[in-house]
């Protein structure tokens, strides 16, 4: 069983007008129960648009994408997967307890339930005396926390994330990388992590797939030899020094065949 | 803010208040002035005091006419606001318009209502002031169930929801600054339309009627006192509305989308 399988799929926007994309051309992927697996790629190639694929905010032009062996349609009715993304996205008018329980307010869960289950997240996510303050109250960092604290609350076996660190400073975003590996270790959690930085990407994945622009498409899957526990001594080893080499090396290889060589646009190399 | 601050803020226009009174008083007494031409503010204050009652009642008339008007056209406005957001195109038919008459001094409007009703029906300045107040309303609480996050939509399809729930959880949240604000517009702009109707026929009963009758006969300290009025009306809608917009952002304190 896997837990996401994307095979022969294309996402082609504005097919037939002079505006046509080929956002994404004959990807296939498949992703295992427990893995973490990272998109990475310069911009425009098409890593958020298989994201939102997988979590069925836009249908494929053609193939197929299954999650939990449900369709994707069927995955995200079931609320099979929890999303979080480069803006926290928390609702200014709920306090960050409501935030949490929205998901299990629209699962239908009663309101002890839900208060519970907010609460052992907030201890997950290691901010237990929050819960009734406003998200504007709280920082860049810890509203991300409370992003996938709401992401994870009704316990999804997936979580897909897009760039959610993308907007926080590099101490708060190695602290968070750590956190996620932490949390998604207690709870069994497979992700997808869509991600500019190769750095984050070699230290959370299990593979890191690496793609390219123009049209948008898979160009090498990288097994990552780092170790099921990783810690901050790991960012000075030195096979996570070969996983970003290899990573880089990926990456240039996907512009050698581009006019702007030598580039890497929308990468950052840190 | 400290306590000496404070008492600065309240001081400079106070006592600037007090120097602009007292140099109207002195320059009607210095250049003598002729009362019909200038009243000093002394007389227009003790004539306020003597006209109280008259004052009081015609600043009912006034103040009712705004207050009906404001809460037909609220009503109407956030009702309007929830069909133009669920009908997008009737957004894009409505929403020029309605922008459109919020530039232009539709209050005119009210001499061909007044040929509708009787002489003496208060309806059709009510009518009036709703219809000012409903497009300020509309445009405002549209856009605010319109311009939500995009990341929220995607949580909350990510999440299954319905239209429904995605409008009860989202829309209807994000919209409650943007009521708040078209009120404290439409407050001041309600009780200005209340008065301005009033110019143009039906009964001589408010303040604005007043206000004119009161010149025609030269009353000009009569007049003032209830100009006076009129300002104490407008300063009432205005400080109800920015209090009722202070209660219902405390719990939210989404105050910042109420500046896009």
């Amino acid at each position: 069983m896997s837990a996401v399988h994307v095979a022969g799929v294309s996402k082609i926007f504005n097919q037939g007008t002079p505006k046509q994309v080929d956002a994404l051309v004959d990807v296939n992927l498949t992703v295992e129960p427990g893995e973490f697996v990272s998109l990475i790629g310069p911009s425009g190639c098409g890593k958020s648009t298989l994201l939102r694929l997988i979590a069925n905010l836009l249908e494929p032009t053609t193939g197929v994408v299954r999650v939990n062996e449900k369709t994707a349609a069927q995955s995200r009715l079931d609320q099979d997967y929890g999303m979080a993304f480069q803006q926290a996205g928390l609702f200014d008018w709920r306090s960050v307890a409501k935030n949490i329980e929205l998901p299990l307010e629209l699962k239908g869960w009663d309101k002890e339930k839900r208060a519970a289950r907010a609460q052992e997240m907030l201890e997950l996510v290691k901010l237990p005396e929050f819960a009734d303050l406003m998200p504007w109250q709280l920082s860049g960092g810890m509203q991300q926390r409370i992003a996938i604290a709401r992401a994870l609350a009704a316990h999804p076996p997936l979580l897909l994330m897009d760039e959610p660190f993308g907007a926080l400073d590099e101490m708060t975003r190695e602290y968070m990388q750590g956190e996620l590996l932490r949390i998604c270790a207690e709870t069994k959690t497979t992700v997808v992590f869509v991600t500019h930085s190769i750095p984050e990407a070699v230290y959370l994945s299990d593979r890191v797939v690496v793609m390219s622009p123009r049209p948008g498409r898979i160009t090498e899957v990288i097994d990552v030899n780092l170790g099921e526990n990783r810690s901050e001594d790991t960012r000075a080893a030195d096979n996570f020094f070969a996983g970003i080499t290899a990573v880089r090396e990926a990456l240039r290889g996907t512009h050698a065949d581009h006019a702007n060589a030598g580039a890497i646009r929308g990468v950052e190399d840190r | 803010m400290t306590l000496a601050n404070r008492l600065r803020n309240i001081a400079v226009p106070f006592v600037f208040g007090v120097a602009f009174l007292a140099f109207w008083e002195g320059a009607v007494k210095f250049f003598k002035l002729k009362p019909y031409f200038l009243a000093p503010p002394s007389k227009i204050i003790s004539n306020f005091f003597s006209n109280a009652s008259r004052i009081w009642d015609a600043a009912s008339v006034s103040g009712m006419n705004a207050l009906v008007g404001l809460i037909a056209g609220t009503v109407f406005g956030v009702a309007m606001s929830f069909i133009l957001s669920r009908f997008r195109f009737l957004n894009s038919l409505i929403t020029p318009l309605a922008i459109a008459l919020n530039a232009v001094p539709i209050f005119v409007l009210v001499a061909v209502l007044n040929n509708m009703y009787s002489i003496t029906s208060e309806i059709p300045r009510r009518i009036m002031v709703s219809l000012v107040v409903y497009f300020i309303v509309l445009v405002n609480v549209a856009k605010g169930l319109t311009q939500v996050k995009t990341t929220h939509l995607e949580i909350m399809r990510s999440y299954a929801a319905s239209d429904i729930e995605i409008l009860r959880k989202v829309r209807v949240p994000n919209a409650v600054p943007y009521l708040f604000t078209a009120l404290k517009i439409s407050a001041p702009a309600a009780v200005i339309t209340s008065f301005v109707s009033e110019y143009f026929g039906g009964s001589q009963n408010g303040l604005g009627s007043r206000i004119t009758s009161n010149i025609a006969n030269s009353k000009n300290a009569a007049a003032w006192a209830y100009v006076l009025g009129a300002c104490l009306l407008g300063l009432v809608f205005y400080i109800v509305s920015v209090v009722l917009e202070n209660v219902a952002s405390r719990g939210g304190g989404a105050t910042d989308n109420t500046n896009k």
